[in-house]
């Protein structure tokens, strides 16, 4: 027999990466030629070139202190809410009962938009930036609780068996095999709970005012400089989407198993 | 049933039964079962399925609690359930090789290791050699979705053994291979259990692998779940080979499993 090892793909997968590209390059052209064929105002419909255009010349500038804030603001939050969020499940998941009081207490503060917190906050806690980051914190924390609880609770029937053959500790079975066993679902959690982060830090600064990529999209519309609203949306997006995408990778090398 | 004194294992009087009576979900599944298995022996237990065969295992692997009865180890009278300092003189080989997806070959087996604080240089050592005598050397490092079936389940084999167990016991273990590999894993098994001279109980409901690996074969009843025959199985190791299907001895041996199986089911066909 040969010698046999773990068959990695490492070519690039260019059918991954291709076509989103190309649907964004159609999306681009026709938003562009809508913009400058149908007589939409500018106010409502800047054509494309002039928002890319504008992002770029204002990136250095204008909008590069709000950028840093706000991606400071969603990474500490997403990161606080990950190890929070992970920590909170492991302890809840060991008593059955606990589990049970606590499920529908975390769907409700999934469900509650932590904006609405940061009036009474700014009451308690005053203008601190640092605020921002407690509300990424507390609207984050709870989907990846959530996700990362239902994967610690669903174990195999095989698996608790297998625990029980080989007389597990508690404390083995938690970290050899429900942790483990419970990867995909933590890593659904993580994944959803950087895209909450994301839209949690923005609504935070454009309640809070005065600083921030929230702020600034505010702003821009207030003087009517549409095109840089909308490409300041776009460059959210793009924060967001790159988070996401080094979770993916992040995933993919650690639940090796899934497809 | 009296207990032998020289058995590895005595099971006496096991009943089981899940559920309980003030809900009206009580189920018998085992009753008074008991059986007295000597060193190095290989049992088999035979029987239609769904019928508690594998919770029998279970309960003298550790995994399940007798309702009542009791089990004996060495002549200690352990009570209703197998403890847990035991468990490391135990193998359990499951029925769908239940490998942990997230660990190689070579970790499926360390994971045996971990779990029984059992370190060092020999323990490690053997990993390989476990894997080795499956059949396995080369695909330490290949993880549980990138082997066929028949592979998974030599690497259930080897984490049952690596622990250097002193009983193996084995729920099914060909229950979802095909039938070719079925077979050619079965005189595997029988060579494995000639070369680590392990007591080995086992599961089935293939009289053909009863015969070729059973020193005695007890046939379970359906639920709940007796012990209705016991037939010693009386052919010599060295005839047991890919010739024995032919020989006269092996025939005879079959009808009269599969008379006593047939007489446990009365819809089913035997196998």
């Amino acid at each position: 027999m040969k010698k046999k090892s773990i068959r990695k793909k490492k070519g690039i997968d260019w059918m991954s990466i291709i076509p989103p590209w190309i649907l964004l390059a159609i999306i681009f052209a026709v938003w562009e030629i809508a913009a400058k064929t149908t007589g939409i105002s500018e106010y409502i419909l800047p054509p494309m070139s002039k928002i890319i255009h504008g992002v770029i010349t204002k990136f250095p500038g204008e909008l590069l202190p709000h950028f840093l804030l706000t991606v400071r603001v969603i990474v500490l939050g997403f990161i606080f809410a990950t190890i929070l969020g992970i920590s909170l499940a492991a302890i809840f998941s060991q008593f059955n009962i606990i589990t049970k009081a606590v499920t529908p207490v975390i769907i409700w503060l999934v469900i509650t938009p932590m904006i609405t917190l940061i009036p009474l906050m700014t009451l308690w806690l005053g203008y601190d930036p640092v605020l921002r980051t407690y509300v990424v914190i507390l609207q984050a924390t709870p989907i990846i609780a959530l996700n990362t609880l239902n994967g610690f609770v669903n174990v195999d029937n095989d698996k608790v068996e297998l625990a029980k053959s080989v007389g597990c500790t508690r404390m083995q079975r938690f970290t050899k095999i429900v942790f483990m066993n419970a990867m995909p679902q933590v890593f659904t959690g993580i994944k959803l709970g950087s895209i909450f982060s994301t839209i949690a830090a923005l609504s935070a600064d454009i309640v809070s005012g005065n600083a921030g990529l929230g702020f600034k999209i505010s702003q821009f519309t207030k003087y009517n400089n549409v095109y840089m609203s909308y490409g300041t949306i776009f460059l959210v997006g793009l924060i967001g989407l790159t988070l996401y995408k080094i979770i993916e990778r992040i995933e993919r090398r650690v639940v090796l198993w899934k497809n | 049933m009296e207990v032998q004194k020289d058995a590895r294992i005595s099971a006496i009087d096991i009943a089981k039964h899940f559920g309980d009576k003030a809900s009206g979900t009580l189920t018998p599944v085992l009753d008074g079962v008991s059986m007295n298995i000597q060193e190095g022996e290989f049992v088999v237990i035979l029987g239609p399925s769904g019928c508690g065969k594998s919770t029998f295992l279970k309960i003298l692997g550790g995994i399940l609690p007798a309702s009542s009865g009791k089990i004996l180890i060495d002549g200690t009278d352990y009570g209703t359930q197998v403890p847990r300092e035991l468990l490391k003189r135990f193998g359990f080989v499951f029925q769908n090789n239940n490998l942990l997806q997230w660990r190689t070959a070579a970790g499926n087996l360390k994971f045996m290791l971990e779990t029984m604080r059992l370190k060092g240089e020999a323990w490690q050592g053997r990993v390989s050699e476990m894997l080795e005598v499956v059949g396995l050397q080369d695909y330490q490092d290949v993880y549980p979705h990138e082997l066929s079936g028949g592979m998974r389940q030599r690497v259930g084999i080897a984490r049952a053994l690596v622990h250097d167990p002193d009983v193996l016991i084995m729920d099914q273990p060909m229950g979802a291979l095909d039938a070719i590999t079925r077979q050619m894993l079965t005189f595997e098994l029988l060579d494995i259990w000639h070369k680590t001279q392990k007591t080995i109980i086992m599961v089935t409901n293939n009289v053909n692998e009863a015969i070729i690996l059973g020193n005695r074969v007890f046939i379970f009843s359906q639920l709940p779940a007796k012990i209705l025959q016991e037939i010693p199985i009386d052919i010599p190791f060295e005839e047991r080979n890919h010739q024995v299907f032919s020989s006269p001895r092996f025939l005879e041996l079959r009808e009269k499993l599969n008379h006593h199986v047939r007489a446990t089911l009365s819809l089913e066909e035997p196998a």
